[in-house]
């Protein structure tokens, strides 16, 4: 089951990454405050595929523990950590030759879900519903 | 008697004009610098605009009189630079700009020291701060670092921030 979990975290964090950079691009053109130097492409793909995977361990941990209830406690703690990381990305001091600071928020906080999107949307095709059933109980 | 009083008065206001016109009037360059900072917070103001005359034979005829536009602090946060705008702070609907005009400029040392009224937030205070001129033929940098305490003129309340604030100036500046 953990090389399932690690393969789901790794596609849907390129996947997510791939939404946000789709994104990035569509706000800079669209607002025409370019925040690329700052939040740099490589580095979200590179956050949201490490997301992803830390996702997928803390699911493969959560198994271990709470067998039929995972789905339950991880998707509750994913969607809580992932509104919890926006408070940093308000308080974010962006270098002072930066214009229009004030729509550095717009830009990342939607990225910061794109993860758990990504995650939640592609689980079905990695685990199948049963499976968590199915492996807790083979695991008692 | 009267003809003499006449004569003598235009004389003082020419001699007076003289010394105004023999005074370099410098044009503010585009890269300049003004920072404020302490430990709490740190920013720029990214609008400096004024008019500045300066002589280093003749400070007596030597005269700053520049303003910062409030609306343009920057603090490179978004919800600070807002809060920072708003009537706690600086109200910049309201003081929309900083002004420092000067009344007396010294030489002391191989720098210089100014003295004038600096108005912020609708308080004008008489300020004294050294400040250094590079000297380069056609053009020359103003440059200047003092403390202004922000409760002098009822910026924020007190215990939010440090009180000191920190302000480092960089004028480039080419001759007229």
């Amino acid at each position: 089951m953990i090389k399932r979990v690690l393969l789901l975290g790794i596609v849907a964090g390129v996947l997510a990454g791939a939404a946000a950079l789709i994104y990035q691009k569509v706000y800079t053109a669209s607002l025409g405050a370019d925040f690329s130097a700052i939040a740099k492409p490589g580095g979200i793909l590179l956050s949201c595929v490490i997301g992803c995977i830390i996702a997928s361990l803390g699911y493969w941990v959560l198994h271990k523990m709470l067998k039929g209830k995972t789905d339950i406690v991880f998707n509750l703690l994913f969607a809580v950590l992932s509104f919890a990381t926006i408070v940093p990305a308000f308080g974010a001091k962006l270098p002072l030759d930066a214009v229009s600071p004030e729509l550095f928020p717009g830009l990342v906080i939607p990225m910061h879900f794109f993860p758990v999107l990504g995650w939640l949307v592609l689980r079905p095709i990695f685990l199948k519903s049963a499976d968590t059933y199915v492996t807790a109980v083979n695991d008692k | 008697m009267k003809k003499y009083i006449t004569s003598m008065a235009a004389l003082l206001i020419s001699a007076a004009a003289l010394a105004f016109a023999a005074t370099q009037n410098w044009q503010i360059g585009t890269k300049y610098n003004i920072t404020f900072s302490n430990a709490d917070v740190s920013g720029i103001f990214k609008t400096f605009k004024g008019a500045i005359a300066f002589d280093e034979k003749n400070l007596d005829a030597s005269k700053f009189d520049v303003s910062i536009d409030v609306t343009s602090i920057n603090t490179g946060n978004g919800l600070q630079n807002q809060h920072a705008k708003s009537a706690e702070w600086f109200d910049a609907a309201k003081y929309p700009v900083i002004t420092f005009k000067s009344k007396k400029i010294t030489k002391t040392g191989a720098a210089y020291q100014v003295t004038g009224d600096l108005t912020i937030h609708g308080v004008t205070k008489e300020i004294s701060f050294p400040f250094t001129f590079q000297n380069k033929g056609a053009s020359g940098v103003f440059a200047a670092s003092f403390t202004v305490n922000r409760l002098d003129y009822h910026i924020g309340k007190a215990g939010d921030v440090a009180d000191a604030l920190k302000l480092s100036i960089s004028v480039p500046v080419d001759k007229k």
